[in-house]
Parts: structure tokens; sequence; C-alpha cells
């Protein structure tokens, strides 16, 4: 019986034989390259050439720098703000394009809020670096029209993480949206009459028929957006700070990036990506363990 | 349940496959990136040619074509100006090509071209990494380290004493020993820099018309220089009855031949990013000395009086020469060649605006000594195990040849007049040039103007002199030219600071130390994003001593330690 089933499902088993040989390559692999962070490593030598191992001291110099903890702190702050958003606001979104009944308003507001997500953050952070200028930019014309003092959304530390933050959301709440509307359309209808009939309005029927039917789609996002906790968004940060706003804005992949491939000082950029994948799995692994408990959740 | 587990799984994993989806499109352009030539290939063609006959001549050409692999970088200036206006002629196929291929036998050909310096860089440090690099390439001081270091470039030595042209050997003297020292890794020439690596002066570039217009006299002293700035900014010196002006313009890198810092800083006695004597006979780097301090005081003055773009710390060097050009802003600091880039910008938009270099000035008595940055920043190598390292100074001594030797054609070679006097010379993959060529071109121009024989004139004199004439006959694109070399030209300042012995000229002329090679870029980040947030007034001043402080403990003192240890074995 169990076999009859197995041989059935093979192809279906083969489906996934691309995906996981694009992991063994490109993720897999490539992890060999962590040596290079107890190294001082010259390139030219090659990575199987003849390094100089240096124990740990790519990482203490990294703890020295006097900016790392800003940098951890940043890092941190953006991600977490992003991914609480990044929840709230399609869900929100969702639950109130659901009551829209014009199906044409309906479609026409999805796609509009979806566009965003097909921007790169290149042409993005052009167009943002330009309205949010505090001399020309639109917007601050128009917070001055209100009689405000024009504000540096990039170019002051107390705006910058904000902006990010607030960019990013806008970028992408169309695309989560649209998960979740998914996860919504996929409630017995049932409940709700059921629901109905118990004497439950409209507030009610959401608050304990559609986000419980939500709850599943809701903490599985969850766990993955956990896993990306330390991205905070490198395409998107790149494109828009400047050195004014590292204190508030540097995170641990710009930082690599500035040392590994600006400054070509490898053996510590490989350190500082280290800490942050070591950080990363205990991240996944504590908030895929809260799953479980709090929500019975378990991938495999 | 079972089946509810199954679809759960493939549903996350399908999530997974679209995020390394994501990834992989990320990685998928960084491998892209690197050199899809097959070196083992072309190793084998130049090991083919193998003994090329033996011909010692500087200048002899190869009996069987000799193809050199290259790689390079392709500037603004080269895609704007060069091609467009040489019909015929690309990067790859070009009058220097040609010239190198029929008089050499040499053929150029490029592994890759980029677009800009910064990710030329980036590129050479992902193809170092992969090992495998063309046959010559030029990199950076630290580059050329790493690669002596793992033993992939030729030691250039005996090629030099055999096959360095007389000229090009004349040419590497005039500076002194420094620009042939600054390529020896362990007491061997490891690679080819440039002639000249001292610059012939920083100036203070000012809009006369502004000064014209509210009657103020040009600086005497730094003090007049901040009274200029304060009234650029509050008088409105362009009469358009609106507050939109104002006074210095910089740019977030602090540092540069245009829109730099540096002759504000001199003005306090003070040199930044550079190393130099601290009076004691000890190499100090200026940055950490306390005059900085007292330049950035001023400076975040004048950013609260908003005499500086509040916004300069988020624009680079185009972006900045975008407000000078809107006719925004009336002074910066930079070397004599400014009028070209960026200020002639401001007059094609506005023909009334006038710009004039000055001699720089200080706070005191004493005279204002000109920054000299050591320049020997880039180097030309050769790959390891390449048949012919000599190929390298033959096409220096060619380059040489043809634009300042006796049988040289400057006007075809260096800035055609019959292509708008664009330089062409950029096509050459090699561009060594003798120091101080355009102080004395200015000095034969100025020469003949005097003696009326102005019509006497060769070379880059001479071609110069044309396009001083073509702005006179009203040909507007010329109108730098007479702004450095005319009567009134900037490089007057120039002799005066030669024969006043107004240079202060950075005293470490090596190839990096081992510290420097590894940390001096990320000490050197630190330091603009400090004196940014100084100036800005973003941090209180004091947090300069908290800079020297972590600037020190961050490797900056193990510098020092190496620098001084350098000093004392070339001082005896």
């Amino acid at each position: 019986m169990l076999r009859k089933r197995w041989t059935r499902e093979i192809p279906l088993h083969l489906i996934i034989l691309p995906g996981f040989l694009f992991l063994i390559v490109f993720s897999y692999l490539p992890i060999g390259g962590i040596i290079i962070a107890f190294q001082k490593f010259i390139p030219a030598k090659g990575l199987f050439g003849d390094q100089q191992w240096v124990g740990l001291s790519n990482f203490q110099y990294v703890l020295e720098l006097p900016n790392f903890s800003s940098i951890m702190w940043n890092t941190f702050y953006i991600a977490v703000m992003k991914i609480i958003l990044g929840l709230f606001v399609p869900i929100v979104i969702a639950i109130l394009l659901n009551e829209v009944k014009h199906a044409g308003m309906k479609r026409g507001v999805q796609t509009a809020i979806y566009l965003p997500h097909f921007l790169s953050w290149v042409v993005l952070g052009g167009i943002f670096i330009e309205i949010l200028s505090p001399t020309d930019g639109l917007v601050n014309k128009v917070i001055q029209l209100f009689g405000f003092e024009p504000i540096f959304f990039l170019g002051d530390n107390k705006w910058f993480p904000i902006t990010m933050i607030l960019s990013d959301s806008w970028k992408e709440f169309g695309y989560g949206t649209i998960i979740y509307l998914a996860a919504i359309t996929g409630i017995n209808p049932d409940l709700y009459e059921a629901a109905q009939i118990d004497g439950a309005n409209r507030w009610k029927q959401t608050l304990n028929v559609t986000l419980p039917g939500m709850k599943m789609v809701i903490v599985l996002l969850m766990v993955l957006n956990l896993g990306n906790l330390l991205n905070a968004g490198f395409d998107q940060i790149f494109n828009m700070y400047s050195p004014m706003v590292y204190e508030s804005g540097d995170i641990l992949d710009t930082f690599v990036y500035r040392i590994g491939l600006l400054d070509a000082q490898f053996g510590i950029a490989t350190a500082v990506g280290l800490f942050k994948s070591v950080v990363a799995l205990i991240l996944v692994s504590v908030s895929y363990f809260i799953a479980y408990k709090v929500a019975d959740y378990r991938i495999f | 349940m079972k089946s509810s587990n199954l679809s759960k799984t493939a549903a996350i994993l399908s999530l997974l496959l679209l995020s390394t989806g994501v990834l992989s499109a990320c990685s998928a352009n960084s491998e892209s990136n690197k050199s899809t030539s097959s070196p083992a290939g072309s190793n084998a063609v130049s090991e083919s040619n193998g003994e090329v006959s033996g011909d010692k001549e500087p200048l002899g050409k190869y009996d069987k074509a000799l193809t050199i692999r290259f790689a390079r970088d392709v500037d603004n200036d080269m895609q704007d100006n060069i091609i467009p206006k040489t019909p015929g002629e690309t990067v790859a196929d070009n009058r220097w090509l040609k010239a190198y291929s029929e008089k050499l036998g040499i053929d150029v050909k490029y592994d890759w071209t980029v677009k800009g310096g910064d990710a030329y860089t980036q590129k050479i440090n992902v193809t170092l990494a992969s090992g495998e690099i063309p046959d010559m390439l030029r990199v950076t001081g630290s580059q050329m380290k790493q690669l002596a270091d793992a033993d992939m470039i030729e030691d250039l030595t005996p090629y030099w004493d055999a096959y360095a042209s007389d000229l090009l050997k004349e040419s590497y003297a005039v500076q002194g020993p420094a620009a042939l020292n600054a390529t020896l890794i362990d007491g061997k020439m490891m690679g080819m820099g440039p002639a000249e690596v001292y610059g012939d002066g920083t100036f203070l570039w000012l809009r006369t018309d502004w000064l014209e217009n509210l009657g103020i006299e040009a600086p005497k002293t730094m003090d007049d220089v901040l009274a200029i700035s304060k009234a650029f900014t509050t008088q409105d010196p362009d009469k358009n009855n609106v507050n939109d002006t104002y006074g210095l313009a910089m740019t977030k890198d602090l540092y540069g031949g245009a829109m730099g810092l540096e002759g504000f800083f001199t003005g306090y006695h003070a040199y930044p990013n550079m190393w130099i004597e601290d009076g004691s006979g000890n190499l100090v780097w200026g940055s950490t000395l306390p005059e900085v301090k007292e330049a950035l005081k001023a400076l975040s003055t004048m950013y609260k009086d908003g005499e500086i773009d509040k916004e300069f710390g988020v624009k680079d060097g185009g972006k900045v020469a975008e407000t000078i050009a809107a006719g925004k802003v009336g002074m910066e600091f930079g070397a004599q060649w400014n009028p070209m880039y960026p200020l002639i910008s401001n007059y094609q938009n506005d023909p009334t605006a006038n710009w004039e270099g000055y001699a720089l000035v200080s706070i005191d008595g004493k005279p204002a000594l000109s920054p000299q940055n050591f320049g020997a920043s880039e180097f030309w190598v050769v790959r390891k195990g390449f048949s012919n390292p000599e190929a390298l100074i033959k096409m220096f001594n060619l380059h040489m040849e043809l634009n300042w030797g006796k049988t040289g054609d400057f006007d075809h070679y260096y800035m055609p007049a019959a292509n708008d006097s664009v330089g062409v010379w950029k096509y050459s993959p090699v561009q060594p040039y003798p120091p101080f060529k355009n102080l004395n071109a200015f000095k034969e121009i100025a020469a003949a103007r005097s003696n009326q024989t102005l019509d006497q004139l060769t070379g880059e004199a001479k071609s110069i002199q044309n396009n001083i004439k073509a702005f006179e006959n009203g040909d507007t694109s010329q109108w730098g030219w007479p702004k450095i070399y005319g009567e009134n030209g900037v490089y007057r300042h120039s002799v005066d600071y030669v024969a006043n012995d107004q240079f202060k000229l950075e005293s470490f002329a090596g190839s990096p130390t081992k510290t420097m090679a590894e940390k001096q870029s990320t000490l050197k980040s630190l330091e603009k994003e400090v004196f940014v947030k100084l100036i800005m007034g973003a941090a209180p001043i004091d947090e300069f001593d908290k800079f020297v402080e972590n600037w020190n403990k961050l490797g900056g003192a193990d510098m020092t330690k190496e620098v001084n240890e350098w000093y004392a074995s070339v001082k005896q």
C-alpha cells in the first residue's frame, strides 16, 4: 500500500529536484567560503591558496569597530519594524478589500497597490531622493505649504530609518495583501452563515471567522519573515543612504558590502556575514519553536 | 490529516523555491560580472609567441604580432565627448591601438571594459579573487601589494633598465626618486606608476562677477574668504531678489581636485588626508592634528549659517556640479583644470558668470602652502608568466614619444583640433605624461606672449594657444583655456608657488604598508563620516578628539609606526 503510493508520487517528488540542486549549488556549496572569516585573506592567492590563519581576530576587529553596535541595532530595528508593518498593513487592507463588493473597484485597487512591488529600488531610490529633497522635493514643498520646517528625510538620523520602513511597507503591502486575500477566499462560507445566524455583525464575523481562518497563513509568513530578520533590505538602503546617515541607517549587509567589495577586506566582511548567519539561524530556530508552541504549527 | 500536512509541506517548499529564485537573481548578476574569457586559451596564444625577437630598442617593433590582454574603465568624458567626436573610433579600435600595432607590433585586446572608476575597482577586486587576471592591468597600490604578495605579477626592475627610453627616464626623474620608489615592493619594481606624483597647485576659484556686484575685493586672508562666503549667502550676489545662493561648494567626499576642501584646510595650516612631517622629523596623518579641528569648527559655523548646501552630505561631485551649473554657489577649491569641469557648465547656462582662480590664503600672516597629495595611487602591473613583460615599458615609451617626443604628433594623439580638442589620449591603455607639462606649457605661452612670438609655439603649448584664440574668436566651448593658460590664467599663481617654495608635499611616498593595505580605506571612511557629522553639527566638535583616539586604536597607530619605519629607511 505504502509502496504503491510512493511509486505513484515519484513524479511529484521529481518536481522538487531542480530546487534541491539549486539549493545545493548556490546555497550549500558556497558555505565552504566561510573559512575566509578565519583568515587574513589575500584574494590573489585564491580560496585554496596558502592563506594565513588568524583565528578569531577578524571577529574581534569587527566587534571593536566603534559603529558596530549601532549597525546591529539598526539592522534589528529596521527589520523588526518592517516585519511588523509588513504583517499588519496587508492584513488590514486585505480585510477591508474583502468587504468591497464592487468587483471592478476591488480589482482596480488590488492592481494599483500591487504595482510598486515590481519596481526595483534602484529606480525607486532615485525617485525618492528627488521627491524627498528638503530644498526642492515635492514632499517638502507640501510640508512647507502647511507652515512646517522642511524635513531632510534621507539625511537626518531621526528620519532616515522611519523613511526606510514606511517606503518599504508602501512598496510591498500590495504583494502581501494578495496572499491574505487568497487566504480569506479559502474560508468556508458556511462559517459566515453560521455566525450570522448566531447574531454576529460584520465586525464580530471578522474577529471570529476571518482572522482565525487566516491564522495559518499569518503564522507561516511570520515564521518565514523571522528568518529574514537580519535582512533589513540591502537594495533599498544602499540606494538611498549616505555617510550622513550611517549612524542610523547602516545595516549589516551594507556594511559587508562596503568592507568587502569597496575596501577589499574579505576576511572581515566574511566574518560579519558569518556572524549574521549564526544569529539568523538562532532566530529561525526560536521562531519555529514558538510557532509550534503557540500555534501548534510545524513545517515537517 | 496526513494529506493536509503534505499540502502544507508543498506550500512551504514552493515558497522556499520562490525565495531562492529571488536570491539566485541577485547572485546571477554578480556571476555575469565575472570575466568570461578563458585565460588558459589566451595564455597559449602569448606563450606561442614565446621567443619574440630580442629587439632591445625602446621603440623597436616585434617581428611577430604580440597580443596583450588588458582591462579598462570607460569614463564619462570618453562616453560623452571623445567617442562621439571621433567618428569611426571605438574603445576597442582607435588611433592609439593602431599606433601600438603599427609601430610596436602590439595588439591590444580588452578582456572586459566597465563604465566608471568605482565599478572598475570593484571588478578588479572580483577578478583578483577569481585568480584569472589579464596580461596587463591597472590596479591600486594595495591591489598591487596583494598581487605581489601572492606572486602573481612580474618584477619589472630588469626591464625598466633595459627598455625605458631616455625621454621616459627623464620624466620619471623630474620630481625626484619618489615616482619610482612608489613602485618598489621589497626593493623590486612591481609596476609602473605615474611620472607626475605631485600636482602643480590647489587654488581658490571665485565668481568674480558676484564680487563685482557686491563691490568686494579679492581675498587676502582666510577672514576675507569667510566674509565673501557670508556675503555670497546673504547679500543676493546674483541680484535676482531671491535668497537662493550660498558660499562654498563642497561634496560628501570632502577632498578632491574639484570642490574639495584641501585648500580651505590649508588656510588653517591643516593638512588632512595626507602624511606630513610633525616638525620633529616624524610622520603623522594630517587629519589627526588639532589644526584640523579648528578648520572643522569654522566649517560647522558656515554650515549653521547656511553658507554650505544643507544637503552636501548626500551629494557627490556630479550633484554639486549641478548646483554650480545652476549658478547657486560662488566659491570652490580645486585644481587648475576646474574651469573645464565643473565651472564651464555655469558659464554655458549664464554667460555673465565669470570664475577666476586665486592663490590660497591663510588665517594669519604665514603664507598658505598648497597641499599636494602623493599622487601615485594607481599602477600598471604585468601578469606573472606573461611572455613579454617589457612590452608594458615599450608602450609607455611610445605614449610619451608620440605626445612629447621629437618624432611626436601632439595634435593627432593628444587633443586633436580636428576633433574639437577632446582628449583622445584616453584611448591609450597606458597614459604616462611628463610632470609639470602644463605649467611648462603656461610658461612657454607666457614668454611667447610677451615676445609676440605666439605663432612660433609648438606641441602642447601650440594646441593650447589655438584653443585660447578660438575662444577669443567666439568659440564659447573653449572658455576654460584662457582661465587656465591666459594672461590672467590660474597658472601664474603656480609659478609663484614654485618660486616661493609654497608646496606642502605629502611625505610618505612608498607603496602601501602592511596595515595600510588592510585598514586605510576603512579609516578613511571613518574619517569622512566623523568630519561630515562635525561640519553638520550633528555631533559636538569635541567628538574630534574621540575620532583621533578611535583612529589610532583601529590601526592608525600601527600605520604611523610603519610609515615612520619607511621614512627612516629612505632618509639615510
